[in-house]
């Protein structure tokens, strides 16, 4: 067992926080209280290649793995999670493309994400379909060589933003499976009867662009199915493991992030003629927020390995990592706010954004509760 | 073409820190790229972005340890890097003529056409050694450049240059290659290493050589610098406050700024 990063992986590390602390920290505030999407910032981190890394050499990535891409998102994310996300979910949805699409739609989706051209999304949930992914409603319909799709997709990243997605609809209604019957369709922005509404209001990563998405009789060629027809759902579950691990790893981010400014705030903070520091009750709160990061951040790595390497089924795990270090996230931004005390609860410092921020970790890419749901179902040995 | 960029791994202190014998205690130090250095390898990059057959190449003198920092630099763009160490360099303390002719073996035996270094070093701060290169290999020079007309480099083979002098002053000079620059921060942005270069720079070169194998030996690195004692001064602080509208105090800052010696008239 290898229980080290590996030089390039140190460097690797050390520059992405090097460009986040630059580039991103000056702005994080701002871009959170205006809810804008951080174009400026998007192509300083397109010329250091961070957009689509874990995509191959020859489609503009610089070939990383799952490890990697955790290691990168944990640096974006312990600096600010908003924009940090705008950064890694700059390829959403890629991962379907990469396993099942063909050489002609990878070398045309695929190049202008790394490039900085474009930016897309994955549109799974709708306004009635959450948890519950196979009861989603859009659909898509052959007529000669194009597919028309009507519905509408709710919760998506990029939304408002993106150029184009990989929108899970149903072509198949008549299948008895439950899971069978939908497919994985490209969907482009400047299509008609596309519309994008951008979603405001958000508690936390707010720079990060979220939009409902209206397709109204839209007509795609029918090149634009990516992998097999009615195999969708079965095509998307593949990618849990990955995408799971790197909701994790946001998280192992936001926890680092509101431990480090916790502990140098604490050192600042004099009361009662000391350092607060010197009080055991913070002294505990910090100890035990490094711990379970540490320990989040352990079984992330391990989450991320398996994915890159081990042989079975990881979904336990992959389940595991993303419910632990998504409640470590949101339990370390709040002690981090509790230590800076007043000053936490305004945003002249960065914890309380990180106190909203952590929240979404809990929530997307399937809740706690789903979380568990899959680590007790393989447990008692429920089937898949 | 070929241009060699010196580089250095400076330690950097930590704001509180102790000082063990004549240095500051290992526990407090990181290293990384001299700034400088940053400025001259960027340089040499949209150098080499700009014309045909450009090799970079980069020059340290350091222990293996100095391979993460060099590294950086490859990922940056440089071609290949060489690394000078022996046991003989090993000193709390080395000259900059000393540095000057580990130097000068090396471009013995590559031949630059162009030779960028930093206008100095962030911890030992002679703000010598590109000077004192050009001198010991019998080249032209041109220190504290902070504007390098690539173009210009590129057509004639001249480094047409602004050089910062004190008091906001600029001069304009001519030098012809083969030459040494010394380069000062603030002359471009430096880049980031992409992700791919990092990737690429695991595969590139770092060659190390000994004295011996640049035809010196222990008796031309014996420095006749030495350390004798550090310790960390009394500091004194003197702050003004101005208080009044934006007009009013920045005209006041104008003023002290001016006294100061900021600016030229
Ligand atoms: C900012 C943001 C960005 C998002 N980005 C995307 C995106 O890019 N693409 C995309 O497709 N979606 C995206 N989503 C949607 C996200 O994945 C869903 O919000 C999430 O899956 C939960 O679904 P829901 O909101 O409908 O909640 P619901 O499913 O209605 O859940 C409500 C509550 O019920 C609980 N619950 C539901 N079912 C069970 C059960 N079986 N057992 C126990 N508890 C249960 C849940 O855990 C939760 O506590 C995003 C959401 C947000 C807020």
């Amino acid at each position: 067992m290898d229980y080290a990063l590996s030089e390039e992986q140190r460097a690797v590390v050390e520059e992405v926080r090097r460009f986040a602390e630059n580039e991103i920290a000056p702005l994080a505030a701002e871009y959170d209280r205006e809810e804008k999407y951080p174009y400026e910032v998007m192509e300083k981190a397109t010329e250091m290649g961070l957009p689509g890394a874990h995509f191959p050499v020859e489609y503009g990535g610089a070939g990383y793995s799952t490890l990697e891409m955790a290691l990168i998102t944990e640096e974006l994310f312990a600096v600010d999670p908003g924009i940090g996300l705008c950064i890694t979910s700059a390829g959403f949805g890629a991962e379907a493309l990469l396993e099942f699409g063909t050489d002609e739609q990878k070398e045309r989706f695929l190049p202008p994400i790394t490039d900085g051209e474009s930016v897309m999304g994955a549109a799974i949930s709708e306004p009635q379909a959450g948890s519950d992914v196979t009861s989603i409603d859009t659909t898509a319909e052959k007529d000669g060589d194009e597919w028309v799709l009507n519905g509408n997709k709710m919760w998506i990243t990029n939304g408002s933003v993106g150029d184009y997605f990989v929108v899970m609809c149903e072509t198949d209604p008549e299948v008895d499976d439950r899971y069978a019957g939908f497919s994985q369709i490209v969907v482009e922005a400047d299509r008609d009867g596309f519309s994008a509404e951008k979603i405001t209001g958000k508690l936390g990563i707010r720079a990060s662009d979220t939009a409902e998405l209206l397709f109204d009789d839209v007509r795609v060629p029918e090149g634009n199915l990516v992998g097999q027809r009615g195999m969708g759902f079965l095509q998307l579950m593949q990618f849990f493991d990955e995408t799971r691990t790197s909701v994790a790893a946001q998280a192992v981010g936001i926890a680092k992030g509101a431990n480090e400014r916790a502990l140098s705030y604490a050192e600042e903070r004099e009361q009662f003629g000391r350092s607060i520091s010197d009080f055991q009750a913070i002294q505990h709160k910090l100890a035990d927020m490094h711990t379970r990061t540490e320990a989040a951040r352990q079984l992330t790595y391990k989450s991320a390995w398996s994915v890159d390497h081990a042989e079975d089924d990881l979904t336990a795990l992959a389940s595991m990592a993303k419910e632990f270090a998504s409640r470590v996230a949101t339990d370390c931004a709040d002690e981090a706010v509790q230590i800076h005390g007043g000053a936490g609860y305004v945003d002249d410092f960065d914890v309380g954004r990180l106190y909203r921020d952590s929240k979404i970790t809990q929530i997307y890419e399937g809740t706690t509760e789903v979380q568990k749901n899959i680590v007790a179902r393989e447990l008692l040995g429920k089937g898949t | 073409m070929k241009v060699l960029v010196t580089v250095k791994e400076v330690a950097e202190v930590e704001d509180d820190f102790e000082i063990d014998g004549t240095g500051v205690d290992d526990r407090y130090l990181e290293y990384d790229l001299n700034e400088w250095d940053d400025y001259a390898v960027e340089e040499a990059v949209q150098l080499q972005e700009a014309g045909d057959d450009i090799e970079v190449v980069s020059v340290t003198i350091g222990p293996e340890r100095a391979e993460e920092t060099i590294r950086m630099a490859l990922a940056k763009g440089v071609d290949r890097a060489i690394r000078v160490w022996d046991d003989a360099l090993d000193q709390d303390l080395l000259d900059t003529a000393t540095k000057a002719r580990v130097f000068r073996a090396v471009v013995e035996e590559e031949e630059p056409d162009l030779i960028l270094t930093g206008v100095q070093a962030g911890d030992d701060a002679f703000g010598a050694t590109g000077v004192a290169l050009a001198e010991s290999v019998g080249q032209e020079w041109a220190a504290v450049v902070n504007q390098l007309d690539i173009d210009h480099l590129l057509a004639e083979n001249v480094a047409r240059v602004h050089r910062e002098l004190e008091g906001g002053v600029e001069e304009l000079t001519d030098v012809e290659l083969p030459a040494v620059l010394t380069i000062q921060t603030g002359i471009n942005e430096p880049r980031y290493a992409s992700l791919r270069g990092i990737r690429q720079a695991q595969s590139k070169e770092i060659a190390p050589k000994t004295l011996a194998d640049l035809g010196l030996e222990a008796g031309d690195v014996e420095s006749s610098l030495f350390l004798t004692e550090m310790y960390e001064p009394e500091s004194e602080s003197d702050a003004t406050l101005f208080e009044g509208s934006a007009e009013e105090t920045a005209a006041e800052l104008a003023s002290v700024l001016r006294e100061k010696g900021v600016g030229a008239e």
